[in-house]
């Protein structure tokens, strides 16, 4: 933004977004600005936690916006190319990346108006939303016809559908239905100068490249995606669930791969390392053990389920896995969302990160030992645990974490802890086979590292945004790009 | 600013940075903004009483666009272990902004209103529907709280005639007062406090065994600030559905079937705050049967109509309608024909908002008995 707000020409641009979205969906407050400069990204947390007393402010937006539909936001966005002010797209604020921070100022549009149901197609089985919906709303529209999306994220409550979009987001059941990105039939989207397009209205054509493709993923950098037709799926008659501890990562990692290979179908699975068994394990669901905590379901027609049922077991027994039966699976299943609630989530003034990546079955085993390794041995201070939780044909993603308890009191210096954590422990990955993000996205937080995982194919990319975004003012200084 | 308990302070560490109960928020589904969430509320007020800042109009006008309603708490999974109670710390904050004389105006009319005229409307005492009651002596007294009073009589016609067909002696309170419940949750606990006196006194004068109440606000303020403000009533206090279904139970209440599908709007003051739940779906069943049926949305998990949404934005709350249209169309989704509700203000803004016919609890009764 080139004027503050004592000047007329601030008031003059807020007329004219009053005028788009009515005055009451524009704000300027200071309570607004505030609490729209923090989002799930830890370093937006610890700035603000750590306020008292010292000379530290975050960035923060100039006018929040909330627009009820694409036209109004198409409009936005061209009053935001007349004046070059920055646009960053809100939806719940969850992202773990610093996403959806206004770092630069400027506009941030929240979707969350726009939260229609438009459509749900029981013969297609797909459903048309708004994406500013809640995902959790949708699914709980979804439930009453006996349908669900299938997407069983553990923010499922707080996020948006366009949201997950924009971070190709993943829920609990994505082995057998996959990550948002797969659910996608078509989208709206409005491109950063204003038009309003529609990818084609199914994805599976032999007609050139998939323009889906471009914005699922994109987080908010390249247009804002503004309604999706989602593939949707009946409930299924029987859900079952197994637990097993194995007597090492590897052996857990070995019965997952087998679970995929052999063709079982599974719709969870879910292995925790060593460490993480015991510490978050026994935390949430009171077990106490040593080995690795394995945790599969099926679900469909229940005599299918009970055949998968039956293999899987078969495949554990071989691996010579301590069975803890149905009912600590059907726990783990009823518990899932609860590791994410205060007092069990890791919080302030922990310091500590999501270090999700993915790499196939050939390489995922080196990618946590590389990434243990460099936490552990360079950062005495940080614990390292990891869970295996999306599986894929090809390899599986790895959810690991670091955690400290009592980082530096001085935030300059908790942010190159944090960042020099995050640089390595990717760094060591990326050499390893991984990458840098499997569900989280980029953000601010991983930015300045994705030219390094692209490589020379980054120009790509960054010829996209400037084709698309001439005026670069989407989501400025994140997933790569600069102002 | 006003010391912080330490509960409050582990409200505000566990829920600034915590977005997951946040869609259960109906205020955050008014206005749509941030400010208005959980989350939101926890960062702004955790500004103020742990990051050192003053608290600023805007701020003020979020922690007072709260509605009460402890969705937030029935939705947190962290409730066992950790008790975040972020109604508490509303209710602290305000408490707070007004001893430092920062309430806004729209929130200072209505407690001018309520010490000068015993109502949130400025309405003339003379218009309500106790003005003309001449108080006896009698078993039950009933209270029936602002919105009976002032713009629902229809309802205490209701249970007046339940009281005279069961020849049951009773009596109102002339110029029925505040039971200064609006008071404490705007954040004047003293001027509340007064008032509770002053309805204490009232209520022992009238020397009564049995207080039947019609308002869940006030039902939820004698049954739990009296006492803790060392008011003590020697009465058997009673939320209007469980004095029906004690009727009910002993025979003396005897109400005709219903063909029609019947749904009850749970009450967030008789239901969260008190646990008030099966009262009212048993008087239902009564005469519903197997037509009773739920919504989508029950007991702890209840949608809000508003019981506490007094002001909004930095005026009176005028769009209790929105909140009343979420529940009628989980009405309609379950293809009821009649909604139960449990305070005047839910009858309103549920009734505003569909052609289904919506009624009071005692409504239902009286239309139903023999
Ligand atoms: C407790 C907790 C648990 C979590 N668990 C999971 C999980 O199980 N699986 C998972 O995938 N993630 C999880 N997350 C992370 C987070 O919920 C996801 O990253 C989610 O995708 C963010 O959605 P949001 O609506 O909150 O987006 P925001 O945080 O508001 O924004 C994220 C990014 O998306 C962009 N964006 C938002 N909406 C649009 C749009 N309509 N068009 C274009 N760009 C847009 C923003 O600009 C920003 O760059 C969790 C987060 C929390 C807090
Ligand atoms: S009440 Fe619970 S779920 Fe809600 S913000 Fe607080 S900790 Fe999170
Ligand atoms: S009490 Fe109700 S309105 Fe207030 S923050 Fe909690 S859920 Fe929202």
């Amino acid at each position: 933004m080139k004027f503050t707000q004592n000047s007329y020409m601030f008031d003059m641009v807020l007329f004219e977004l009053q005028d788009i979205a009515g005055k009451e969906h524009v704000s300027t407050r200071a309570s607004d600005k505030e609490v729209y400069s923090i989002d799930y990204f830890w370093i937006s947390e610890m700035w603000h936690d750590r306020q008292a007393g010292r000379d530290i402010t975050r960035p923060m937006a100039d006018f929040i916006v909330h627009p009820a539909n694409a036209e109004e936001v198409s409009k936005v966005l061209k009053v935001a190319n007349n004046y070059k002010i920055p646009v960053t797209t809100w939806g719940g604020g969850s992202g773990s990346q610093g996403g959806a921070l206004p770092v630069f100022g400027g506009i941030i549009l929240d979707t969350k108006r726009m939260d229609k149901i438009y459509k749900i197609d029981e013969k297609s089985m797909t459903v048309e939303v708004g994406t500013g919906i809640i995902h959790q709303t949708l699914e709980w529209e979804l439930e009453q016809k006996g349908l669900s999306t299938m997407h069983d994220p553990a923010s499922a409550r707080c996020a948006t559908v366009g949201g997950f979009i924009a971070h190709r987001g993943t829920g609990v059941l994505s082995t057998k239905y996959g990550k948002i990105e797969d659910m996608i039939v078509n989208m709206e989207v409005v491109l950063p100068t204003g038009e309003i397009i529609n990818t084609l209205p199914v994805p599976k054509t032999a007609c050139g490249p998939d323009l889906n493709q471009i914005f699922i993923g994109s987080e908010g950098t390249l247009g804002v995606v503004t309604k999706v037709t989602l593939t949707i799926h009946r409930l299924p008659e029987s859900r079952k669930f197994r637990a097993f501890i194995f007597k090492d990562l590897s052996t857990g990692l070995r019965v997952g791969q087998r679970l995929i290979s052999e063709n079982l179908q599974p719709s969870v699975i879910r292995l925790y390392s060593e460490n993480e068994t015991k510490e978050v394990i026994k935390k949430v669901l009171g077990i106490e053990k040593t080995g690795a905590y394995l945790v599969y379901g099926f679900d469909g027609k229940q005599e299918m389920v009970d055949l998968q049922m039956k293999y899987a077991k078969a495949i554990a027994d071989q691996e010579e896995g301590e069975d803890l039966g149905t009912e600590l699976g059907a726990e783990w299943w009823k518990n899932r969302y609860k590791f994410f609630f205060p007092p069990y989530m890791f919080h302030l003034p922990q310091c500590f990160g999501t270090l999700d990546t993915v790499a196939t079955f050939s390489d995922i085993e080196n990618v946590y030992n590389a990434m243990k390794e460099v936490v552990e041995t360079r950062y005495p201070m940080a614990r390292f645990i990891g869970h295996f939780s999306h599986w894929f044909p090809w390899g599986c993603m790895l959810y690991a974490r670091f955690i400290i308890e009592t980082p530096p009191e001085d935030p300059h210096e908790a942010i190159y802890l944090h960042n020099s954590i995050w640089n390595d422990a990717l760094r060591a990955a990326m050499k390893a086979g991984g990458v840098l993000n499997e569900h989280h996205g980029i953000g601010l937080k991983l930015s300045r590292l994705t030219p390094e995982l692209y490589g020379n194919s980054f120009q790509i990319i960054k010829n996209l945004k400037k084709s698309l975004d001439p005026n670069s003012i989407m989501n400025p200084g994140k997933l790569g790009f600069g102002v | 600013m006003t010391k912080i308990t330490q509960n409050n302070i582990d409200t505000l560490k566990a829920c600034r940075y915590c977005p997951m109960c946040r869609q259960s928020c109906p205020s955050e589904f008014i206005s749509y903004r941030e400010s208005d969430a959980p989350r939101g509320r926890a960062i702004l007020l955790h500004s103020v009483y742990l990051g050192g800042k003053e608290f600023d109009s805007s701020a003020i006008q979020a922690i007072y666009n709260c509605f009460l309603c402890g969705a937030c708490k029935s939705w947190c999974s962290g409730q066992e272990l950790g008790g975040y109670d972020i109604p508490e710390l509303i209710k602290f904050a305000r408490r707070d902004i007004v001893s430092h004389g920062l309430a806004p105006q729209s929130v200072q009319e209505i407690r001018n209103s309520l010490v000068e005229n015993d109502n949130t409307r400025n309405l003339d005492s003379k218009l309500s529907c106790t003005a003309l009651v001449v108080e006896k002596t009698a078993d039950v007294l009933y209270i029936l709280g602002e919105g009976v009073n002032y713009t629902n009589p229809e309802i205490a016609e209701a249970f007046i005639r339940i009281l005279g067909h069961q020849q049951i002696q009773y009596t109102l309170l002339k110029d029925e007062p505040t039971s200064g419940k609006e008071l404490d949750l705007l954040g004047y606990r003293k001027e509340a406090q007064e008032k509770a006196k002053n309805m204490a006194g009232r209520i022992k004068a009238a020397g009564c065994k049995t207080i039947v109440v019609s308002d869940p606000l006030v039902y939820d303020a004698l049954k739990n600030d009296y006492p803790a403000w060392g008011l003590k009533l020697e009465s058997e206090i009673l939320h209007v559905s469980e004095y029906l279904l004690s009727l009910i139970r002993s025979g003396k209440l005897k109400l005709k079937p219903t063909q029609m599908k019947v749904t009850l709007a749970d009450s967030e003051f008789l239901g969260r705050n008190n646990g008030i739940y099966e009262a009212p779906r048993e008087v239902v069943r009564a005469s519903a049967g197997e037509n009773f049926a739920e919504m989508q949305w029950h007991h702890e998990y209840l949608q809000s109509a508003g019981e506490a949404a007094f002001t909004f934005d930095g005026s009176a709350f005028k769009r209790g309608e929105e909140l009343g249209r979420k529940i009628s169309i989980k009405a309609e989704d379950i293809n009821a024909e009649v909604i139960v509700a449990l305070s005047a203000t839910a009858k309103n803004n549920i009734a505003a908002t569909t052609g289904l016919r919506v009624m009071d609890i005692v409504e239902f009764a009286a239309n139903l008995m023999v």
